[in-house]
Parts: structure tokens; sequence; C-alpha cells
């Protein structure tokens, strides 16, 4: 989950949430090494003395100024489509899970298993045990297993709603009358938090989603 | 953290460090090597100021590709560990079948 005050990516819990954090990283060093260039050309226009008033054409400067950005456009793209096809992999998933959205809450449907569905309410302040978050926990956390693919189906009750756990790099439009699908996989056990990412009303901000990875057997005998 | 530009967090990101350090020095390099040869200061600077981007840029991609190699061969090494652990003594260890194997030539 993010610390007070974080404004950085939180660490990646799936292998998509890495290539993620490492395509940011690329991206923030071409942004800085262009704002260097940007700070120093600005520098350098408020101190010269030249002027020239009658420019009439600048071949060399318009070839150098089309050509490098296109250049730095092509270095973005590549990595980025690469990610982008990576998410659209083909892969066959162990589990599949349905999310669905409420006004204001998320249901959590286990189509494999029988009889295996819940609500997930937030956690109101006042029932929060000592070391618990506030505006984070749920009564019920979405048990699932671990190094496994997962297949998440979301979609909405009501109005719209967007399914978003950040460490493992998803966020899905929850649309009534549609099912999105998406893949998750968890490389390490622990719990996870995310928040409703489509304004939805009143209690948006107040139903979160706690994803709680644990260990295959453990899985099973909780399924069970 | 300390951010350069207020952007770039170089303790956390790996290679952003050395990057911008190489970087540095060949900038100065660059720029003072220019202005040895030819005394013009501001082309000096424009020229120190390019060297600093290709060579941040030159070192930032040599380090990332080694970081991505060097993560995957650990991914690689985890994987065959628990492999290892798991596997050893059964039927399915690749090293008793290639024991098998030896033993049957």
């Amino acid at each position: 989950m993010a610390t007070p005050a974080q404004l950085g990516l939180q660490n990646a819990t799936s292998p998509i949430m890495e290539e993620l954090i490492a395509f940011h990283d690329h991206a923030l060093m071409i942004i800085f090494l262009i704002s260097s260039l940007v700070l120093y050309i600005m520098s350098l226009m408020l101190t010269t003395k030249l002027t020239h008033t009658s420019t009439m054409n600048a071949q060399e400067i318009e070839m150098i100024w089309t050509i490098l950005p296109a250049i730095i456009l092509i270095m973005i793209a590549l990595p980025s489509l690469r990610i982008l096809y990576m998410t659209d992999e083909f892969i066959k998933p162990y589990l599949t899970l349905k999310a669905i959205g409420h006004q204001w809450y998320w249901s959590y449907e286990y189509s494999d298993y029988e009889d295996l569905a819940f609500d997930s309410y937030i956690m109101p302040t006042y029932f929060l045990e000592p070391g618990e978050f506030r505006l984070l926990e749920v009564d019920n956390r979405t048990t699932l297993p671990m190094e496994a693919d997962i297949r998440m189906l979301v979609s909405s009750h009501d109005v719209l709603h967007s399914w978003a756990v950040p460490s493992l790099g998803v966020k899905t439009d929850a649309i009534p009358g549609r099912l999105n699908q998406i893949t998750l996989a968890s490389m390490r056990p622990g719990l996870f938090y995310g928040q409703c990412s489509e304004i939805c009303g009143s209690n948006h901000s107040f139903m979160p989603i706690v994803l709680e990875f644990i260990y295959f057997q453990d899985f099973e005998v909780w399924a069970s | 953290p300390f951010k350069l530009l207020g952007i770039l967090d170089i303790e956390n990101i790996p290679c952003a460090r050395d990057s911008v350090l190489y970087g540095s020095l060949g900038s100065v390099v660059a720029g003072f090597g220019h202005f040895l040869f030819t005394s013009r200061i501001r082309r000096s600077c424009d020229v120190g100021v390019g060297g600093f981007i290709l060579v941040t840029l030159g070192c930032w991609f040599h380090c990332r590709y080694n970081y991505a190699k060097q993560k995957i061969q650990q991914r690689i090494t985890r994987q065959g560990m628990k492999n290892k652990l798991l596997y050893e003594g059964t039927h399915l260890d690749p090293e008793r079948k290639q024991n098998n194997r030896n033993s049957s030539n």
C-alpha cells in the first residue's frame, strides 16, 4: 500500500508491474534529459545579446527538431507497446474471479467453487484494530493463491466503477453490462490494497479492495 | 528522497545515479576539452550540455540492459533453486535422469 505523502509507484508484486516500473524509470530519464536541455536553452536565450529579426528559413534546425523528437517518441513507444502486448498474452488461468462493483462495495464470486461469493465492504474507522489502515481495510478480504495466473472478470451492477490494485499494476473499468478481463499474478504472499478508481457517487472513496495472496495449499483449505 | 529537478529519484532508481555521475563527468571533459582547443566559451558550454545528454543516455541504456539481464538470471536461479528443493530425490529430479542416462551408456 502507499505510505503517507508517497508520490512514486508502489513496490511491484506482479511481473507486469515490474516491467511498468522499469518503463516508468526509462521515460523519466528521457523527460529529465529533455527538461535539462530546455532549461539550458532558456538560460541561453536570457543571456544572449544576439538578435535576428529577419529569419526567412532555417532548414537545418527544422530538420533537427523534427527528427530528434520522432526518434525520442520511437524510443518511448517501443517499450510501451511491448508491455501493452505482454498484458494481452494468452494464459491458462488457474482460477477465475468475478469482481462486481456496486454502490458502494465490491462483490466477489469464485465461479470455480460452489457457493463461494461474498461482499466486501469498507471497515468503518471505529471498528479498526490497532495497526489497521483507515479507509483501506475491508470486512471480507479477497483471498487468492500466489504464483498462479488468475483471470479477473470485472463488471458493475449499477454505475461505472474501476477495480484498481496499484502494486499489481491493475486498473480495470467496471462497466454495467460489460465484462472486462484482466490477468493477475502475484510473486509473493501478503496483503495488497487498492481503491475504486472511477467516480461513482458520494462514497466513491469508501469502497476499497484488499487482496490477500496466500500459499496454494492454504488457499485450497480456505476455498473448501 | 532527493529528486534531481524535482522528478528524478536518483537514490532509488537503479542505474540513475551512475548515469548522471558519468554524464556529469562526460560533460566536464567534453566542454573543457572543447574550450582548451577553441577558447570559445558559449560553444564549449553547448558541447558540455550535449555531452552530458549523450553520455547519460549511453550509460543509462548500457546499465539498464545489464540490470535487466541480471534480473532474468536471478529469476532463473531462484526458480532453479526452488525446483531442486522440490524435486531432489524424486522421480522428477532431472539430475537423477541424467545419472541414469550416463550409467545406461
